[in-house]
């Protein structure tokens, strides 16, 4: 029975096509709004995700507190605070350094990227990131540097190669690496030099922006992370130091970007509701236009509960019909804006996301049968000779 | 041969049909009294606003009356709530009306198949039902084309072969020949008598003369009354 009714309805819908399908676009603008908002902000996350992963969650990672991310001012990190962590012995490699914008020089053209100074950044930098020519710089390479693949190529208007020479702030350093892309412009963006080298240039004497601590195997990240504190407070006399661990941080950001994405699928599901009422819109046409088929229905043996399901059934198939080309549109619009933000510099992992499209036909089939539901209950209560009259 | 049997298929006993028009109330229907017999052919006729459709309807399970007392088949229809009367009019009822009233949407086979639906007979009854009620009705070759792509005379054959899909006791024609030629109005007409003819009591609203002459028994209304019965 309830497959007649889903034949009824389809034929009903086919059978007044412009406005049934006008009807169906308010529902794929929705549905494509959310699921291209919700399957760009999980591609957001699985990118955010893949470089904490590559980075390693056994690390402290230490900054000044109001540290903001590399180039902002180091408030306070100094020597002395490395030789604390140093005296311990739960560390294996103890990386840090600091970053500003410089101004570089290459073939009489001068630009200002992110300069980074590290010292034992190369242990750092072997995790993260890929070189694609040449070699990572080491402790003691301080005539070197290391460019990051838009230094490389992009910024300038001659592509940088390996064996290059390039002027920091008047001094020349020679190319001797160059990484893959990261997928974000300020990692590309980046020329990576030693911190020693970093210090003579800028006129630096002690003080780095962060440290990236890699803990030894079997030691707990998390007790670690309270004695590290408790270390600084004693020796330091104050609290102005930050200690995290990366997962802290990805919670951070996932706390973050979970309300971004409640606001944005917010926005977008005003869109579905518009397309829902467009239904309702459409249904209590279709109850007016068709209710002496209504009422022919009922002379002909069909109860109350009959007509309702076929209207219920044909709003719902409206929403279905949308929800299926919404999805389509939706995956295919987040897809093509992963590729052109990878594309673009800013990588972003969009993938096809099976659970979300068949959440977005359910949704949309379920919007459908409750817009239709007040024109459905209405068409289902007309009395039969009262029908039948309507002109 | 005797069609009509001893046995009352449908009787009104005064019954009052009161419409109400805005602050006003309109009796169609003033204190009817009528018998039908099984495998009875009866014309009703009378003059516009008699209350010949609306006695229809009330016989047909598609209104309740105001007052009074409706037995089909014994059974008293004109207190029971909605629910109970679609059934009575998917099964015991065909409704024959004077626009013929397909749904557009539906293909013939479709509208044939239709109050079998509502039934909840299967899918392969259900076709081969409709497609042998077409062939009854001569329209085998038209059983995909929509009613707009048939004439008046073949969408009332359509009309009467939905009428008797779920087989019922009664059929209900109102002004059945009304959107016809005269031509095709004695075809449909010749087609209702065969049906009668077989067995099925048959009930005709009409102000034509040529349709009241074919019946066995002819009701004159007038101002929601029997005014006179003529039997032939």
């Amino acid at each position: 029975m309830i497959n007649d009714y889903f034949l009824l309805a389809f034929k009903s819908i086919r059978h007044r096509k412009l406005r049934s399908w006008l009807t169906i676009l308010g529902i794929v603008i929705g549905v494509a709004a959310i699921v291209a908002l919700i399957s760009l902000s999980l591609g957001l996350q699985a990118t955010i995700e893949e470089q904490f992963e590559a980075f390693g969650a056994d690390r402290l990672l230490i900054a000044a507190r109001g540290f903001q991310g590399p180039g902002s001012q180091s408030e306070g990190i100094t020597d002395d605070d490395i030789s604390i962590l140093e005296r311990m012995n739960e560390f294996k490699t103890i990386s840090y350094g600091s970053a500003r914008p410089g101004e570089a020089e290459f073939k009489n053209e001068v630009k200002f990227p992110s300069i980074f100074g590290g010292k034992n950044g190369k242990e750092l930098l072997e995790d993260t990131t890929d070189i694609a020519e040449g070699r990572y710089i080491d402790t003691g390479d301080d005539n070197d540097v290391l460019i990051g693949s838009r230094i490389a190529e992009g910024l300038f208007e001659n592509e940088i190669r390996i064996r290059n020479k390039i002027k920091i702030a008047e001094k020349e350093f020679r190319v001797v690496g160059v990484l893959e892309p990261v997928g974000n412009q300020q990692d590309d963006n980046t020329i990576y030099i030693t911190l020693d080298a970093y210090r003579e240039i800028f006129g630096e004497t002690n003080e780095v922006d962060f440290i990236s601590a890699q803990v030894k195997p079997g030691v707990d990240v998390l007790s670690l992370q309270e004695k590290v504190k408790r270390e600084f407070k004693r020796q330091r006399g104050d609290k102005n130091i930050e200690v995290v661990t990366p997962t802290q941080i990805l919670e951070q950001i996932g706390s973050i970007l979970g309300v971004v994405q409640a606001v944005l699928v917010g926005i977008a599901a005003i869109s579905l509701v518009v397309g829902g009422i467009g239904i309702t819109n459409s249904m209590y046409t279709t109850v007016l236009e068709r209710t002496k088929e209504i009422g022919i229905m009922k002379s002909i043996g069909a109860r109350n509960f009959d007509v309702l399901a076929i209207f219920l059934i044909e709003s719902g198939l409206m929403g279905l019909v949308g929800g299926f080309f919404g999805v389509l549109l939706g995956t295919g619009i987040s897809l093509a804006i992963g590729k052109f933000s990878t594309e673009a510099g800013f990588k972003l992992l969009v993938a096809v996301n099976p659970g979300l499209m068949l959440f977005g036909l359910l949704f949309a089939f379920i919007v459908g049968m409750i817009s239709g539901s007040l024109p459905a209950r209405q068409a289902s209560k007309l009395k039969p000779v009262d029908a039948l009259r309507h002109e | 041969m005797n069609k009509i049997k001893n046995k009352k298929i449908i009787e009104l006993k005064e019954v009052w049909k009161v419409y109400k028009m805005d602050e006003v109330d309109f009796p169609a229907l003033r204190g009817m009294n009528l018998e039908v017999n099984q495998g009875e052919f009866l014309a009703v006729i009378g003059p516009s606003g008699s209350g010949k459709s609306t006695a229809l309807n009330a016989i047909g399970a598609l209104d309740v009356p105001s007052k009074g007392i409706i037995y089909l088949d014994e059974k008293d229809i004109s207190k029971l709530p909605e629910s109970e009367l679609a059934q009575i009019r998917g099964r015991k009822i065909g409704f024959v009306f004077q626009s013929f009233h397909l749904i557009p949407s539906l293909s013939t086979l479709e509208n044939v198949m239709l109050p079998m639906i509502f039934q909840g007979i299967s899918r392969e009854d259900r076709i081969n039902r409709a497609k042998e009620l077409l062939n009854a009705v001569g329209l085998s070759d038209k059983i995909n084309n929509l009613p707009s792509q048939l004439s008046g005379g073949q969408r009332q054959r359509v009309a009467i072969a939905r009428a008797l899909s779920n087989n019922p006791e009664v059929i209900l024609a109102d002004e059945p020949t009304g959107n016809l030629d005269s031509k095709t109005g004695a075809e449909i007409l010749s087609l209702l008598k065969k049906l009668n003819e077989e067995g099925k009591t048959l009930i005709v609203v009409t102000h034509d003369e040529r349709i009241a002459r074919e019946a066995d028994r002819i009701a004159y209304l007038e101002d929601g009354k029997v005014v006179k019965v003529e039997k032939k």
